[in-house]
């Protein structure tokens, strides 16, 4: 008979994962904390309860500003990296093309390379190359770094899709746009879904590029952020994060409700 | 129209934009890097001769070293536990791990900044507890930069390691078992070894995500404690020098190539 896992193990690891969830969620926590406090500083345990730093926060044009820019910028990244990477995920699956092996390590080199190699590089060739960053370079940079994801959801999900599907489509006589539309397409919906999701959570998330890459009207939410705390954080800070924070949760419920979130974690 | 060309039409615009919005502004830093107005290598020969630089450099890698070695410590367990739990409790503990990753690290960081503030929870509680003196700071040290890191990158290193240990058979540790082993033992001879590509892979991760960060070290370890990204992102900004930048960035970069290289072949070798 198989001896079990002894009893102080067990214990063990109750407070092992105890601990590993108060290292994880305590910033977060700590940061809604701060958001709903009455005092002037920035201060957790808060004192009092209020959501003045809310209606602060929703009436400053700095923050509503730079959430607008976010938002369009990661609508437009989102669009962008489904469509490309959708289309360039299809191209791998079948492998027709001459390399395709290396043609899907070159559309996920963006992951290897240390994102703030790449903002000097963007940063540098765009201006000497356009002159000054624009949202639609900010944009595209984005969309770089988040087209791998897309890739890599969509190859998953064609990887466990029915080959013959198409082939069977072919000798109905659809044509090639058809076989595309009717067929391929709607297999990979989960793993564009979930692509997409992850461009907007990248995008709206990301700070390394939005740094380098800002200009006087372009200052994402999470630059604006990173100013506030460089200079003179209060309380409002906590409140925008906070809002950042829920719609994380908002994504991360989406996606479970789609996919499946443990079977997407391990994928 | 031919499949081939079918297939060449869908990945064509993501080819042509990976081409001229990333490979080439990387391939043009690169020769930016060596042809700077001040002659050939000179960035390069001024950041390795001036010990202050020299000095960042060694805080990156063993900064970068010592988080690598707590994501794992803490990386490894957390993913075992999480395949080894019933399905409801795994989903909330796969919550517990990408609540945080995918929160921006700004965000995160901010968190800390004020769990480690002078009066804030952290060093109130050690200077309570007896443990520490009363002019103890934790903003603005090494520590605080690791504690903030290990937290931003634990994510990326447990769900490495979880994506290997739902692979493996299961069958494999009871057998271990019967045939005699303790629990320990089944780790260390039987789920650690086949865990190892996860483990390597997110070690991998965490030290180059660890040494070009400079967010979450410039918010937490203040200006007087440099990384080298942060070194990156001042040349950028405060003095525009874009050839030292550049170089900067070529030496963080063949730095980790440094590392992982000889990493990725050792464990490649013991692997078969």
């Amino acid at each position: 008979m198989v001896k079990s896992v002894p009893a102080w193990l067990r214990i063990l690891s109750v407070v092992f994962v105890a601990l590993t969830a108060l290292i994880l969620l305590a910033p977060l926590i700590v940061v809604v904390g701060v958001s709903v406090s009455e005092s002037q500083f920035i201060a957790f345990p808060p004192n009092g309860l209020s959501l003045r730093w809310y209606s602060q926060v929703l009436s400053s044009n700095a923050y509503l500003g730079a959430g607008w820019i976010s938002i369009q910028i990661a609508l437009m990244v989102t669009g962008f990296a489904t469509l490309i990477g959708g289309a360039a995920a299809i191209a791998i699956h079948r492998r027709q093309l001459p390399f395709s092996d290396v043609l899907a390590t070159v559309f996920l080199s963006p992951l290897v390379l240390p994102t703030i190699i790449y903002a000097i590089g963007m940063l540098m060739f765009w201006s000497s190359a356009f002159g000054p960053v624009s949202p639609v370079t900010l944009a595209l940079s984005h969309t770089i770094i988040a087209l791998p994801y897309v890739v890599r959801t969509t190859l998953a999900v064609l990887a466990e899709s029915n080959p013959y599907l198409e082939e069977a489509a072919r000798t109905m006589g659809a044509n090639r746009l058809q076989r595309l539309w009717f067929v391929v397409v709607p297999q990979c919906i989960p793993g564009l879904a979930a692509g997409a999701f992850f461009a907007f959570n990248i995008s709206f998330d990301e700070a390394v590029l939005s740094l380098f890459l800002r200009g006087p009207t372009l200052t994402t939410l999470p630059v604006q952020i990173y100013g506030q705390l460089e200079f003179s954080p209060d309380p409002s800070v906590a409140a925008v994060s906070t809002i950042m924070i829920a719609l994380t949760i908002v994504l991360i419920f989406v996606i479970d409700r789609m996919l499946g979130l443990t079977k997407f974690a391990s994928a | 129209m031919n499949d081939r060309m079918e297939n060449l039409l869908l990945a064509l615009p993501g080819l042509l934009l990976l081409v001229l919005a990333f490979f080439l502004p990387i391939g043009q830093m690169l020769v930016l890097s060596v042809t700077g107005p001040e002659g050939p290598l000179a960035p390069f020969v001024r950041f390795l001769s001036d010990p202050y630089y020299l000095g960042i450099l060694w805080r990156t890698v063993r900064l970068s070293l010592l988080i690598t070695l707590i994501c794992g410590a803490i990386g490894f367990p957390l993913a075992y536990i999480m395949t080894k739990v019933g399905p409801r409790l795994r989903l909330w503990l796969v919550v517990m791990v990408i609540l945080p990753l995918m929160t921006s690290v700004v965000v995160r960081t901010f968190g800390w900044m004020v769990l480690l503030s002078r009066s804030g929870l952290i060093p109130e509680m050690l200077r309570d507890m007896g443990l520490v003196g009363r002019n103890f700071a934790l903003m603005q040290t090494e520590t605080a930069i690791v504690i903030g890191m290990v937290q931003v990158l634990l994510p990326f290193m447990a769900l490495s390691i979880l994506g290997v240990l739902t692979r493996i058979d299961g069958r494999l540790e009871e057998a271990a078992r019967t045939m005699g082993c303790s629990f320990l033992q089944t780790i260390r001879t039987v789920v650690l070894p086949l865990a190892l590509p996860g483990i390597v892979a997110g070690s991998l991760l965490c030290f180059t995500l660890s040494a070009s960060a400079f967010i979450t070290p410039n918010l937490l370890g203040g200006t007087r404690i440099q990384v080298l990204a942060a070194s990156i992102y001042k040349s950028v900004t405060a003095t525009p020098d874009w050839p030292f930048a550049a170089a900067q960035a070529v030496i963080l970069f063949a730095g980790i190539a440094l590392v992982l290289v000889p990493y990725i072949k050792m464990t490649g070798a013991r692997n078969g």
